[in-house]
């Protein structure tokens, strides 16, 4: 078994319901997030568009985060999920210099590595993630990609622009997009300018949990 | 379509390997880099090895010693350090790191206890362990560095190379320090360790510049990243870094040579010293200003 996400991003209408329910499921602390949803406006009016984009963990079936982790707090599942042992980690932080896709943070309560694990403990015991279950529009795919019947492995084949973000590293990201665009999976194709952006001015933030 | 913004996102985690992390590699440097060019002058100049027997052991454990403790300091949960011990995962070069860092200390509180007791015999012994163990203390940085795949700038082979070079130029720069300070009366000695200096700067900005040239065959990241270092936030910190590391010492240190006037040593070893921690400082934090996702 692999399992492994996909987001139709033609879907996808960033309401954000998958977010705030992964905050709540996962008692997700202020400041930290698992999934979040980016929202990125192209083109110049009236020739605009909104592109939004739930970013997660990939699971990456070549992580960097789970190489470079010096004690195996973060650690493959056998159906593929990369999980992290929050009693095991020492806060090295290595793991949030090695995984190109910011997926990872140190909670600022337990002071440990966390991320989204694709739900492990719900698909334990035969449920869904909880941002599968929350989105009206059934943008978040999730299933078994070693499973031909899968919804998953059909939606892949059926689909010619599947896209992962930065194949280029060979992480092998288990998490797809279809009908995405440079635009929207690579981060430096758009600008992130001063100043205000919707609802906020706080770009980054100073600390990464406690010391 | 023209360009795009981002317009809403949570607010991302920026510096996450800070200070600690810069001055980790900077005394890690000076340990290391005293202890291999300690061994090479107490084989070469037998005869003059008292100096570098006392010193090796001491400017090895206190360097040292400081790295482990902002290494211990930088961990977010530090009591759980002797995990990497019990739960050792050798894919990691944190985990190899710890290993080999810790070999070091055991090899340097015997050469410690050799000078103390005037046994000369016992650190021999340790000279060909604590030369492997010293040389891999240095480069596993670098590892940890190749591992970190979300920072495009730091590529092993050439970290490794400005490892060894940090390690000479460092080592370098601190026994002129103290031979200027303790007036200690070798000239050649001082002669050789100046040429140390000066070959290791001269190659380690070498290095930079080519690095800083050809990013942009590497990667956008990279590029992206080279330009925030030469031009951007960094610019003034890492320039000034450069100045101190690389131009200042070749100068001085040269005029210390020719002219034997050694006290222009002093000035450029501390100059060297002072200017490695900026240019390390920098290129820490540089490929981490750009947004990953
Ligand atoms: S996305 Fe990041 S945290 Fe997730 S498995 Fe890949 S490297 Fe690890
Ligand atoms: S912070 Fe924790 S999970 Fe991340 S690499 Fe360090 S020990 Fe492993």
């Amino acid at each position: 078994m692999r399992l492994g996400f996909l987001v139709d991003l033609s879907r996808c209408m960033g309401c954000m319901a998958c977010a705030v329910s992964c905050k709540a499921e996962n008692d997700v602390p202020l400041h930290s997030w698992r999934l979040r949803v980016k929202y990125i406006d192209q083109g110049e009016f009236p020739e605009v568009k909104r592109h939004f984009v739930p970013l997660r963990c990939n699971h990456c079936e070549n992580a960097p985060c789970e190489r470079i982790c010096p004690v195996s707090a973060l650690h493959y599942l056998p159906n593929g999920i990369v999980n992290v042992d929050h009693n095991r980690c020492i806060g090295c932080a290595s793991c949030m210099m090695a995984c190109p896709y910011n997926a990872i943070y140190i909670d600022p309560i337990t002071n440990s590595a966390d991320k989204c694990t694709y739900c492990a403990h719900r698909i334990e015991v035969g449920m869904m993630p909880a941002c599968v279950v929350a989105c009206p529009t059934h943008a978040n795919i999730f299933g078994d990609l070693d499973d031909p019947e899968s919804e998953i492995s059909k939606y892949l084949k059926e689909h010619k622009d599947v896209m992962v973000r930065k194949p280029e590293l060979n992480t092998k990201p288990k998490h797809f997009y279809v009908r995405g665009s440079t635009v929207a999976l690579d981060p430096l194709a758009s600008e992130r300018p001063e100043g205000y952006t919707l609802f906020t001015e706080v770009k980054f933030l100073d600390h990464i949990g406690g010391h | 379509m023209l360009g795009a913004e981002v317009t809403f996102d949570v607010a991302l985690p920026k510096v996450v390997w800070g200070w600690l992390v810069s001055t980790n590699m900077w005394a890690k440097s000076i340990a290391t880099g005293s202890f291999l060019l300690g061994l090479y002058f107490i084989k070469k100049y037998p005869e003059k090895d008292a100096f570098f027997r006392k010193w090796v052991p001491i400017l090895g454990l206190i360097f040292i010693g400081i790295t482990l403790l902002v290494t211990v300091l930088d961990l977010h949960h530090m009591f759980r350090f002797w995990k990497i011990f019990l739960f050792a995962h050798f894919t990691s070069a944190v985990t190899l790191g710890a290993w080999v860092v810790s070999g070091f200390v055991i090899v340097l509180l015997i050469s410690f206890w050799s000078w103390v007791t005037g046994n000369k015999k016992l650190f021999d012994k340790v000279m060909l362990p604590g030369f492997v163990l010293a040389f891999f203390s240095t480069i596993y940085t670098a590892g940890i560095m190749g591992e970190s795949t979300a920072r495009e700038l730091w590529v092993f082979p050439a970290e490794m190379i400005q490892m060894l070079l940090s390690a000479t130029l460092a080592g370098s720069a601190a026994y002129l320090l103290l031979m200027t300070i303790y007036k200690v009366e070798m000239e050649e000695v001082k002669r050789e360790l100046g040429y140390i200096l000066i070959g290791s700067a001269f190659l380690s900005g070498m290095m930079y510049l080519g690095e800083i040239l050809f990013a942009r065959m590497h990667s956008e990241f990279s590029h992206r990243a080279v330009e925030i270092l030469t031009f951007g936030s960094l610019a003034p910190m890492f320039w000034l870094g450069i100045f101190l590391t690389f131009i200042i010492p070749i100068i001085l240190v040269g005029i210390a040579n020719e002219k034997k006037k050694y006290e222009y040593a002093l000035l450029g070893s501390i100059s060297a010293l002072v200017g490695l921690w900026l240019v390390k400082h920098s290129w820490l934090l540089a490929p981490q200003m750009l947004p990953l996702s």
